[in-house]
């Protein structure tokens, strides 16, 4: 769909456009830096009416708001595992009771926490598009796959053994697809669901669950670092998150041109990508850092973030699909190769594919796995693009 | 829930705590996206709407359906000489209480689709833009009550932002009556903007007017209501479309005056009129 979206650029501006970005250090069309993001506009908490919800807007006037809601819906119960849940009811009760020691509490409740991939809908709406567009459908699955790929979330939605949340998540972009959405719709997501709040449980057990009427008290579903001790003692929901405050992931475009590695492409870079990955990536802060309490949360958030690659695809650049400049010189519109014979036609022909200065010429072949390899250490590293996207976000105020 | 009319008449209070002719609080903003020709957004009461508006522009090649989701189109695209005004609507799932998923072939979404088209059509001066088409994009964010009145307004002034040329403001507005049809109760009270609530109840009616005049653009009335109750109704259903006409234009003459005053466009000939401190 939007990745293989035409700009209006000739074969001389293409290539213009990737001899710069292939430049050490590269020329961008907007003079960012390679790593440099393109500022941009959220706000969360704007829908009432959901469980969590977010609006971004780019620089570029793309604009995507993300609203979350939640349901309980029982856990279809196979036969098999019936006699182990029997066994466990005993124990789950006096869990209730000792909520004090989590370190003994936390590895036995991260085993029974299950969760499954379909407790969590996710739909993607473009306005031009038809629901079962392609281009639609590959971007909803690239979103839930970040989310649903290491299965720590969705033990999240997890209530007792016969509940659990449904959540469903509908990403809508507001705009028309001016450039690839993906980047955006993973953001939005990400601050959707950072400020998304499940109602507290007041029931213990295997209970039909029973909730607080108090949203003021409903706590996160992924609680804030700074907070989350606060709030763990407080209710009995955050005592089933791990010790480990991880974030939503979040899903970021790649580029590679020759040696350089350039994030947060415009419309116009896309085109003329060698490769475009993207990246999903989570953060996690480990718990060493988050039990020192005296650090101030500087620290904590440089320091302690330590990013987890989650899921990497391949998207095709455009590039793979612009048409190829032809050399003067084998341009029968410039009166060069019509009167030539058939010999010299030849010539003409191993002319064109050959890399001609100032010609544009996709790039052919697959990305070579020395670059990707780059791309996603570039990615991952510390203090990198990923660390200031995540603390941009967190920066953002839950409303 | 059946919804308790009997307290109406000690009060003359709505559920909601309004008066009779008291419209919902009305929110809007234009130009809220930078990317688009025209956008919009509006909030009637809980109900919020987005509106974005592209065009008018060269019609771009005929997918399957028509672009987006709930769609319709009015207005001869191309051969009349006049420009196609294409309207699609998306209702986001988590819009309503319960998360419902609205497909895009939805009937209800299409028939609101071509009422906001036609509404349009006619009184944009599409004769100015031949082959040509006016793409308007509505997401429903929140739903509570009053959709298509909310949708009208908010295309509207979606199109004022873009610059579209058009005759005057299209303002909507719903009415109702605050006894059902079983009732049958001549004496029951006309009522203004009805909420969701109220909406599900009572018999209603959205008007949509052109400007200040009294000429109605847009008459839709889904329930069953006696006739005499109507004439009641559509009066104040006007009535109300005159002060939601208001609201539209003070929203867009303080959009303008802002612009000027940030020096974003040059005070014009035509803006001499306005009091820029």
């Amino acid at each position: 769909m939007a990745s293989s979206q035409h700009v209006l650029l000739s074969p001389a501006e293409l290539a213009y456009l990737h001899a710069s970005l292939s430049l050490t250090p590269p020329i961008r069309p907007d003079g960012r830096s390679p790593t440099q993001f393109r500022p941009l506009v959220a706000e969360t908490g704007i829908l009432p009416g959901t469980n969590g919800s977010a609006r971004i807007c780019f620089a570029d006037g793309t604009e995507a708001i993300v609203g979350v809601k939640a349901e309980v819906e029982r856990t279809a119960q196979r036969p098999g595992e019936e006699t182990v849940f029997l066994e466990e009811g005993g124990g789950g009760d006096g869990d209730g009771d000792d909520d004090d020691d989590e370190e003994g509490e936390t590895g036995a409740q991260g085993d029974r926490r299950k969760g499954e991939a379909s407790w969590v809908e996710m739909t993607v709406e473009i306005p031009g598009l038809r629901d079962d567009d392609s281009g639609t459908a590959f971007l909803s699955a690239m979103l839930s796959e970040a989310l649903l790929a290491d299965g720590e979330f969705v033990k999240r939605l997890w209530i007792n053994r016969r509940f659990h949340w449904k959540l469903y998540l509908d990403i809508i972009l507001i705009s028309p697809p001016l450039s690839y959405p993906l980047p955006l719709l993973s953001l939005t997501t990400h601050l959707a669901l950072l400020s998304t709040r499940l109602p507290r449980l007041k029931s213990e057990g295997d209970e039909d669950p029973f909730f607080d009427d108090d949203w003021a008290a409903a706590p996160y579903l992924f609680p804030r670092s700074s907070s989350s001790s606060a709030t763990a003692a407080t209710n009995t929901t955050a005592t089933k998150q791990p010790a480990t405050a991880t974030r939503p992931p979040i899903t970021l475009l790649v580029m590679a041109f020759g040696n350089n590695i350039i994030f947060d492409p415009s419309k116009e870079e896309l085109a003329v990508a060698d490769v475009a990955l993207a990246v999903s990536v989570t953060s996690s802060n480990s718990s060493s850092n988050s039990s020192g309490d005296g650090e101030n949360d500087e620290a904590a958030s440089a320091g302690g973030r330590s990013l987890r690659l989650l899921s990497i695809r391949t998207i095709d650049p455009p590039s793979r699909l612009t048409p190829p400049g032809v050399p003067n010189a084998a341009n029968a519109a410039y009166g060069a190769a019509a009167a030539l014979g058939t010999q010299k036609m030849l010539e003409a022909r191993t002319a064109e594919t050959e890399a001609v200065e100032g010609v544009w010429r996709a790039p052919r072949g697959g990305a070579k796995r020395m670059v990707l390899g780059a791309l996603v250490q570039k990615t991952l590293e510390r203090g990198g693009v990923v660390d200031e996207v995540l603390d941009a976000l967190e920066g953002v105020d839950l409303g | 829930m059946p919804l308790d009319t009997s307290t109406y008449n000690l009060a003359l209070l709505r559920v909601d705590g309004r008066r009779w002719n008291e419209l919902r609080r009305v929110h809007a903003q234009i130009r809220t996206q930078a990317a688009a020709d025209g956008s919009s957004y509006l909030e009637m009461g809980h109900t919020k709407v987005m509106c974005v508006v592209t065009g008018p522009s060269e019609p771009g090649p005929r997918r399957g359906g028509v672009a987006g989701g709930g769609s319709g189109g009015a207005g001869a695209g191309g051969a009349g000489g006049k420009a196609e005004v294409v309207v699609g609507i998306v209702i986001a799932g988590f819009s309503s209480v319960d998360r419902k998923r609205h497909g895009r072939g939805d009937k209800r979404t299409l028939e609101l689709a071509s009422t906001v088209a036609n509404a349009l059509a006619a009184s944009l001066h599409t004769h100015l833009f031949p082959h040509s088409q006016i793409n308007v994009s509505l997401h429903v964010l929140s739903q509570d009550g009053s959709l298509l009145a909310a949708l009208i307004n908010a295309a509207t002034l979606a199109c004022v932002d873009a610059g579209i040329p058009m005759t005057d403001y299209v303002a909507a507005c719903t009415a109702g009556s605050t006894s059902t049809y079983a009732a049958n109760d001549e004496g029951a009270d006309p009522l203004l903007d009805l909420n969701h609530q109220e909406e599900q109840e009572l018999p209603g009616l959205t008007v949509a007017t052109l400007g200040e005049s009294d000429r109605v653009a847009v008459l839709v009335c889904e329930s069953r209501v006696q006739v005499s109750r109507l004439e009641g109704m559509l009066a104040v259903g006007v009535d109300g479309c005159k002060q939601m006409r208001e609201i539209l234009d003070r929203v867009v003459r303080d959009k303008g005056r802002r612009m000027i005053q940030e020096g974003t466009v040059e005070k014009g000939v035509g803006l001499d009129d306005m009091d820029v401190d």
